[in-house]
């Protein structure tokens, strides 16, 4: 009933569907379970070791390395599918700033700090290389956010920053609290009067304040606005450990979006095997109550992640084997070659190249390099030739593969 | 060769531990634990608990009661963990410990209610049942919500309806014959339900078998009376097996009751017996069919127009089968028909959740932003798959509201 089938809910998968609502497909949404997205800090990564120009980076790597995800999308598709995910995230009033020109340095919750090429405007005061002390702040409630810790790693870095704690306004709610309660108190103007008024008394002479990336679900700009308004200095957020409100954010924009232009979302519906004739891929199944379900199309894009997001999987017997439809991986052949001697290895360890091989288009390859199912593009961290996240091009590459995955498979069925 | 556990739930149960990773989506996404303090969340009501649940000792966290069992944590998770599984389990330690309350039996076999006051009865029994004396009694005494939303018996039975109705024409084959589920609450309560499901099966060109049946045992189930909940699921299997036998599927209207045949039952009971298999694999929700008859070319199309825009919300009970949106597939098929989802996690009454005194308020405030979205639409109507939501949603937003297979039916209009 629904012609394009979609397989994860990360960015990349999210993208994809993206692509093909706006080309006017009603594509169908298949994931295991909420997305890669609410692990995610919101930031998008486009390529964590460049320097300068992340064009200029981009372009390099497509030309030196072929076998990059990057290399099959292009540095245009790249900055398309990053221009259509700005225009997405502004409709919403989340808007996304940053540029191609070069990373900023925002600050972990630990205080390290993290290349971003773009990034939500409640995280643009977190800059590290603008000038201006920094006052962190947060709350004894709040698990796993420490301002103290986070500042002394700043300023051993040389930034001019302290940390401190604020008290938790009177609320009725006592017991437990995790980000998203925290979201749900900062949607509410009173609570942030209170805070608002602590964070003046607090600011001594920073001109910026690093807060948990807690500041609301509803409308965080607003939040951060008002903030603003009563601490008399900037405010920015900082991500936090899962699960991520920004990542929730985005997931939230994104869903309404897909399903305003049509398209479903089924989320708890994980693809346990496809079935396939001719080099065509014509059914996937998904676990249900009592049978599984069974889905058709005429095209389909996988984009369930790699060994973090779950769609790529290993063991200790050395097996490594792409969880949806058993497709071909590249992969190290062998527990002994999957790591590098060193823990620490700077340029990483194998097996966290794993995926899916692709051509031009895509398509997903065999050993000897033919293609699988014509009918099958594959995106995000799924792909082989890229070490996401120590390349720290996970969420940029997410969307140029989704949008590039999404637009050719457009193309295909038109 | 490996041997097969006795339990191969409780395997997988203690094996998904291991799969939470503590990333706390499931925290975040519980519409229970957004409202109350009273549940700490369903990561650690359930994997985190679940360390300290061992056989002969006592139980380590009764804030396991306070889980609604919306299963919204299942849909979510990233990692497969199976928490409302493991907290119904955990209930169901605590019922063995101190026993089944009182009130979990009247919650558990309302039906005998419905059979006693549906029927010439029920405009005296509906007074009675709204008697605010008398709903205070029943809530000092058992602890039962006087506000909570009970539904209005019917002055006539669906199964009365259907034995007085014209003999319909047997179907050329028996590939064209279904049994129809209706569940207590079609049965006493809401028989036009029913009706519409029949005269759509019939659209269809398929014999509608009423089999004998009883209550799907849910309500015993959801409040971990485990013993009594088995032998109304023995009873079902028993009369339906015949009909699973011969491949005739067992069609419901009731997301719920179908959810307990297909996989609550068998899962949580660990009834893993041939005929259980049998009847769980031929149980459909009706929409899950008619998608199905849809995919294989065969469902009867000829919609009238129907040029309304309503609410739509999806059930937890329904997301529990893992099908998407099956009602929402069949009716973007009716010209003029727009559907718009809610987004809500849950209605909050969450099966027999919301009728108790404490938990009323929570199922309130957890339904709030759903009444907020139906009321909003500027619609009179609203549609729902499952008859607790039906009653949760119109008693917080004072919409009318309608199962999908009544609007179906209308857009079938009159032969």
């Amino acid at each position: 009933m629904r012609d394009t089938v979609v397989i994860g809910a990360g960015l990349a998968g999210l993208m994809g569907a993206l692509a093909l609502a706006d080309a006017g497909h009603r594509p169908l949404l298949l994931a295991k379970g909420q997305g890669a997205t609410h692990w995610t800090s919101g930031t998008i990564d486009v390529w964590g070791a460049a320097d300068g120009s992340l064009r200029e980076a981009i372009t390099g790597l497509v030309a030196s390395n072929p076998q990059h995800p990057y290399a099959r999308t292009g540095f245009a598709s790249l900055e398309a599918a990053v221009a259509r995910f700005r225009a997405l995230t502004e409709a919403a009033r989340y808007p996304y700033v940053g540029s191609f020109e070069r990373n900023v340095l925002l600050p972990t919750a630990l205080g390290a700090l993290r290349p971003a090429a773009f990034f939500p405007a409640t995280m643009a005061a977190g800059d590290m290389r603008l000038p201006g002390p920094v006052l962190l702040a947060g709350f004894h409630e709040l698990r796993d956010f420490f301002p103290p810790l986070a500042a002394a790693n700043l300023a051993a870095q040389g930034i001019d920053a302290r940390g401190t704690y604020l008290n938790l306004p009177p609320i009725k709610r006592k017991l437990d609290f995790n980000t998203r309660s925290f979201a749900q108190l900062f949607d509410d103007p009173a609570f942030r009067e209170d805070v608002g008024r602590q964070l003046r008394a607090a600011r001594g002479d920073a001109t910026r304040i690093g807060l948990p990336a807690v500041l609301g679900l509803k409308d965080p700009l607003a939040v951060v606005g008002h903030l603003q308004q009563l601490s008399g200095a900037q405010v920015f957020e900082i991500p936090t450990l899962p699960p991520s409100m920004p990542g929730v954010r985005l997931y939230t924009i994104f869903r309404d979006a897909l399903v305003k232009a049509g398209a479903r979302i089924q989320i708890g519906a994980e693809v346990l095997r496809g079935a396939a004739a001719n080099g065509k891929l014509n059914a996937v199944f998904s676990a249900a109550a009592a049978r599984e379900q069974e889905h058709h199309a005429s095209t389909w894009l996988l984009a369930t992640g790699g060994i973090a997001g779950g769609g790529v999987r290993t063991d200790y017997t050395g097996a490594v084997w792409e969880t949806a439809l058993g497709l071909p991986l590249r992969a190290p052949t062998g527990r002994g070659e999957w790591f590098a001697p060193r823990f620490l290895n700077e340029a990483g360890h194998p097996i966290y190249q794993a995926g899916i091989a692709t051509n031009e288009q895509l398509r997903p390859l065999d050993e000897s390099d033919t293609v699988v199912y014509k009918n099958v593009a594959i995106a995000g961290a799924a792909l082989a030739g890229c070490d996401p996240i120590r390349e720290r091009c996970y969420s940029g590459m997410a969307l140029a593969t989704g949008w590039h995955a999404g637009q050719l498979l457009a193309g295909a069925n038109e | 060769m490996a041997t097969i556990p006795h339990d191969h739930i409780e395997l997988s149960l203690e094996n998904s531990l291991d799969h939470c990773i503590k990333c706390n989506i499931c925290t975040a996404a519980c519409p229970v634990s957004a409202v109350t303090d009273l549940f700490p969340g369903p990561k650690y009501v359930g994997p985190q608990a679940q360390r300290f649940r061992k056989p002969g000792q006592p139980t380590p966290d009764e804030s396991v009661d306070y889980c609604s069992g919306c299963r919204v944590c299942n849909e979510v998770c990233p990692t497969g963990v199976r928490v409302m599984e493991l907290n119904t389990r955990a209930k169901a330690a605590i019922v063995e410990q101190n026993g089944v309350p009182l009130r979990t039996w009247l919650l558990g076999y309302q039906y005998l209610f419905g059979k006693l006051a549906c029927g010439p009865l029920a405009p005296l029994a509906n007074v009675g049942a709204r008697n605010p004396l008398l709903r205070m009694l029943v809530e000092r005494t058992v602890k039962i919500a006087r506000n909570a939303p009970l539904p209005t018996f019917s002055t006539y039975s669906f199964r009365s309806w259907f034995k007085k109705r014209p003999k319909q024409q047997a179907a050329p084959t028996k590939k064209k014959q279904v049994v129809y589920f209706h569940g207590c609450s079609t049965e006493y309560y809401e028989p036009r339900v029913g009706q519409a499901a029949v005269e759509v099966l019939e659209r269809n060109g398929f014999e509608v078998i009423l089999a004998k049946q009883g209550c799907c045992g849910l309500p015993l189930l959801s409040n971990g009376a485990f013993k009594p909940a088995r032998s109304h699921h023995e009873y079902n299997v028993e009369q339906l097996l015949p009909y699973a036998q011969q491949g005739i599927p067992i069609v419901g209207t009731s997301t719920s009751c179908t959810l307990t045949l297909k996989e609550e039952a068998p899962e949580l009971l660990g009834m893993h017996e041939t005929a259980v298999r049998l009847v769980s694999e031929n149980t459909y929700d009706i929409f899950e069919f008619l998608r199905m008859l849809h995919q294989r070319g065969e469902l009867n199309t000829n919609f009238k127009p129907l040029n309304r825009t309503m609410p739509y919300h999806a059930p937890c009970q329904l997301r529990a089968h893992n099908l998407g949106r099956p009602a929402l597939d069949i009716l973007e098929l009716v010209p003029g028909l727009q559907l718009n989802e809610s987004n809500a996690a849950c209605c909050g009454l969450a099966g027999s959740y919301g009728y108790k005194a404490e938990k009323y308020q929570i199922a309130m405030d957890v339904g709030a932003g759903l009444f907020e979205f139906v009321r909003a639409s500027g619609s009179d109507t609203a549609v729902c798959d499952s008859e607790i939501c039906r009653w949760q949603i119109a008693h917080g937003s004072g919409l009318t509201m309608r199962h999908p297979i009544e609007i179906l039916r209308q857009a079938y209009g009159d032969e």
